[in-house]
């Protein structure tokens, strides 16, 4: 059904598909797996026409399409759900869905649309009300919308970025069934991840990009989780975890009876944990159940309506971000976009970031670029961040380097307690396991780590300790051994609502 | 070393520089700079077209104008006092736009900055005129600053845009200027809405004896060496500059958005409100109304030329001074309104944003 043939794409020196061939065929599964930079998303903005090829050839159910742009890619039948969604929040799902559709004169048809909505919604197992605001709508559903429009829109190659990476446990479950039904119906559907597990468990074919040429394809059944790790890094990152046996120390983070009100909704209640020097308290849960307001309080970002924050035996309810981080509190934001990072600024200056007011990288207020840049190559060196120069921009580094600058800013300072939210998300399997190594370090060398996670399988990975984050709510935390996985994966989903403030 | 050896060195080293010359070229053809030459070049080349279809040559219109911004010494004095209050008050735009502070309101900050000067001018100081000068000055920077405060305090106070309450103080500011001149700065007997003639010795001392340069323009240059240097190597610069780049960065750097926006706004007035002394002491010698019409407009105009970098806004803001000066000339001599100048401006600064947006990827931060 979708055919390219010897794509090949340079951006200046950079060659970012080097004659890449690809095959999907109707009613089956397609995995294309790579990690970050390896031409994944090079090779899919050539076929919508997004960049022109340098050479290749693609064919959408034989016919040619070259020289095409967006509109002409989706009316030859192919849809794209991206990972960050294309939705007007403020709008209805009918409404969102007709956005989409090709022009059908100038007399819009809401009912008729909506009718289609409700016969492919029940066809495909959506359950998507097409009155709903969009708004309104958790992140599972919005996703739902998305694959609605392209169906709609006739898209019978369907295309899906990263799909799971912000979903719970049961709307994968969720979302990969309705990929097996449109299967079922005869469409193609290329899956494009960072999961291997997921990857194995639904597609039937499976091609791996690496430095822009594919290094391997697989038939999904008889392929393993290794030999996928292997094509995708080159080199072997499944070797187990080093932990070190810690002893927990003191007390370093106390948070009690912490409440956030915003706009009279409730975004936490009575949140109350601590945690000890050497230990890694791990929260599961949905993103949006209170964990951005949690870390935002706990930073000193927002204040909160109630309750109190002990860092290091000292009071910290009220101190201003600078006086946490200079009191060692640490924090990675889960948005590397806009916040943790400023990618038109060098890589120094974001290794030094949040600690400009601080001797010796300013002195009177002006700044001391000698002790900067030595910083930065200090920082560079030790976290192997891979960058041209130290006053490179940051934007020109891979996503797994620009989140070691993160880290080694937030590490590098030797914190008492580090918040990670989110640190892996959008990573690749070899920057992940730098940024998991970095954190079980911080955790050998006595640092305490909050490691808030949407993803299960990391959560339990890492904690020593487990709870569950739920519409703002935190369940009592219990130590690894005794978490019981079925029931973190409910609790997550609100399933337990009850439950909630008891143990997992 | 064998003779062949030697001879593919000889031979590679200058092929290897011709091979890499077309990506030197490329490369500085894409800078910033000279992307914003290649826009003013084109803006002139359009407005070449629009003087043909008046009916004038264009080459008369553009030999008036090159003669008349630099034909003489006194010319070339005129031009650079025409740039100073540019060069000031487009500073003071440029680093607040590159923390994403919208301060349009240079107009009225200079418009009180003359008030300021002439007050203290006027106040008949019993200080030698040596200290009286730099006091007016100082008087008109602090007016200016007060203006800005007002905007910044308005929009971190009630949430008002600052675009809206800048504008609007605009007004305010300029009716101020009218309101003390009918009033007590106004000349008994004037019939026009001015100040008395300052005294001679209060006057801003020349930089160049012998022609009408004043020593403006040696602010202006002293200014924005200043700005550059807190802009890129200080702390409060470093903030600014986050702050521009994310709001949520700043918070999460711990920046106070309120102390920044607030600081930002001051150090503009203050340039904005020199600019008007200067305008007063250098060139008016008195406070006249509607001294300041036009300033605040082009000192965005600068800003955006420059690309909001505070090095570049010293040869925009010398661009726009002679081009005006030379517009006054091509309007005496060939007869081609010197509103031509606002074409050209217009163009420039159209051309020198899709230009730089063209570039398809932000500037340095």
């Amino acid at each position: 059904m979708l055919e390219m043939r010897g794509i090949v794409k340079s951006y200046g020196p950079v060659r970012a598909n080097r004659g890449i061939d690809m095959d999907v065929a109707p009613g089956s599964i397609t995995g294309l797996l790579g990690e970050n930079g390896s031409g994944k998303s090079t090779l899919m903005k050539v076929l919508f026409g997004v960049v022109r090829p340098d050479a290749g050839t693609i064919r959408v159910k034989g016919r040619a399409l070259s020289g095409h742009g967006p509109a002409e890619a989706m009316a030859a039948g192919l849809g794209m759900i991206h990972q960050h969604f294309t939705l007007v929040e403020a709008m209805s799902v009918t409404e969102n869905v007709m956005l989409g559709l090709p022009k059908t004169g100038a007399r819009l048809d809401p009912v008729g649309v909506a009718a289609q909505i409700r016969t492919q919604s029940a066809a495909y197992g959506l359950d998507v009300d097409p009155a709903a605001i969009v708004a309104d709508l958790p992140h599972g559903q919005r996703q739902r919308v998305e694959i609605l429009k392209a169906i709609l829109r006739g898209a019978d190659v369907l295309i899906l970025d990263e799909p799971t990476s912000n979903l719970s446990p049961p709307e994968v479950e969720g979302l990969l069934s309705i990929m097996a039904r449109l299967r079922e119906q005869g469409r193609a559907i290329v899956f494009i991840s960072h999961k291997l597990d997921e990857v194995l468990a639904i597609c039937d074919d499976i091609v791996v990009l690496r430095d822009g040429a594919v290094s391997g394809r697989r038939k999904a059944a008889g392929a393993t989780r290794a030999d996928l790790a292997r094509m995708m890094v080159g080199r072997d990152v499944s070797a187990p975890l080093t932990r070190a046996v810690v002893t927990p120390g003191e007390i370093v983070l106390r948070v009690s009876g912490l409440g956030f009100v915003v706009d009279g909704a409730r975004r936490l209640s009575d949140v109350g944990f601590t945690m000890r020097a050497g230990e890694i308290l791990a929260i599961a849960g949905i993103d949006g159940n209170g964990q951005n307001e949690l870390v935002a309080c706990l930073a000193g970002i927002t204040a909160p309506s109630e309750g109190g924050i002990e860092l290091a035996g000292q009071d910290m309810s009220g101190a201003s971000v600078t006086q946490r981080i200079q009191v060692g509190l640490a924090y990675v934001p889960v948005d590397r976009g806009s916040t943790s990072l400023i990618s038109a600024m060098s890589v120094a200056d974001n290794l030094v970031l949040r600690d400009i007011e601080q001797k010796p990288y300013s002195r009177l207020g002006w700044l001391d670029r000698r002790a900067i840049a030595a910083r930065a190559a200090l920082l560079c060196q030790r976290f192997a961040i891979k960058t041209a120069s130290p006053s490179a921009p940051a934007r020109t580094l891979s996503g797994g380097n620009q989140q070691k600058i993160v880290l080694a800013r937030e590490i590098g300072r030797s914190p008492k307690v580090l918040i990670a939210h989110q640190p892996v998300w959008g990573l690749d399997p070899g920057a992940t396991r730098s940024v998991i190594d970095e954190i079980l370090a911080l955790r050998a060398a006595g640092g305490a780590i909050l490691y808030l996670s949407s993803s299960l399988e990391e959560v339990l990975m890492l904690g020593d300790r487990i709870a569950v984050m739920q519409g703002g709510r935190l369940s009592q935390p219990v130590a690894r051994a005794q978490a019981d996985i079925t029931r973190i994966g409910l609790l997550m989903a609100g399933a337990d609502g009850m439950a909630a403030g008891r143990a997992v | 070393m064998t003779p062949d050896e030697t001879k593919t060195m000889t031979t590679a080293l200058p092929r290897a520089a011709i091979l890499a010359w077309p990506a030197i070229a490329s490369r500085l053809l894409r800078s910033t700079a000279m992307r914003t030459v290649g826009a003013v070049l084109l803006a002139l080349l359009l407005t070449a077209l629009l003087i043909a279809i008046a009916g004038k040559s264009p080459i008369a219109a553009y030999g008036a104008m090159l003669r008349g911004a630099f034909g003489s010494l006194d010319r070339i004095a005129f031009g650079l006092n025409k740039s100073t209050p540019y060069i000031l008050a487009g500073l003071g735009v440029a680093i607040c736009f590159r923390a994403k502070v919208i301060n349009i309101g240079a107009e009225g900050q200079i418009a009180l900055g003359g008030v300021g000067a002439t007050t203290v001018a006027l106040a008949g100081l019993a200080l030698p005129s040596a200290l009286v000068v730099p006091f007016a000055l100082a008087a008109g920077a602090l007016f200016g600053a007060v203006w800005a405060g007002v905007a910044a305090f308005v929009r971190l106070r009630s949430g008002v845009h600052e675009v809206l309450c800048t504008l609007l103080l605009n007004f305010v500011g300029v009716l101020i200027v009218s309101e003390v001149l009918h009033g007590r700065l106004g000349e008994e007997g004037a019939g026009f809405p001015q100040s008395p003639l300052l005294a001679r010795s209060l006057w801003l001392p020349k930089a160049w004896p012998g022609t009408d340069l004043h020593l403006g323009i040696v602010l202006a240059v002293v200014a924005t060496v200043l700005v550059h240097l807190l802009f890129w190597r200080t702390t409060f610069g470093m903030r600014l500059r986050i702050m521009g780049a994310s709001q949520a960065a700043a918070a999460y750097v711990g920046i106070s958005q309120a102390r920044a926006t607030m600081a930002v706004m001051l150090l503009a007035g203050a340039l904005a409100g020199l600019a008007g002394g200067i305008e007063v002491l250098g060139v008016h010698y008195r406070l006249i109304e509607g001294f300041s019409t036009g300033f605040g407009f082009n000192a965005v105009a600068v800003a955006l030329i420059a690309s909001l970098n505070p090095i570049a806004v010293l040869p925009a803001g010398l661009f726009l001074g002679f081009l005006e000066a030379g517009a006054l000339a091509m309007q005496r001599e060939v007869g081609i309104p010197s509103s031509l100048v606002f074409v050209i401006q217009g163009l420039t600064m159209l051309l020198v944003l899709c230009a730089l947006g063209l570039r398809g990827q932000p500037g340095k931060v």
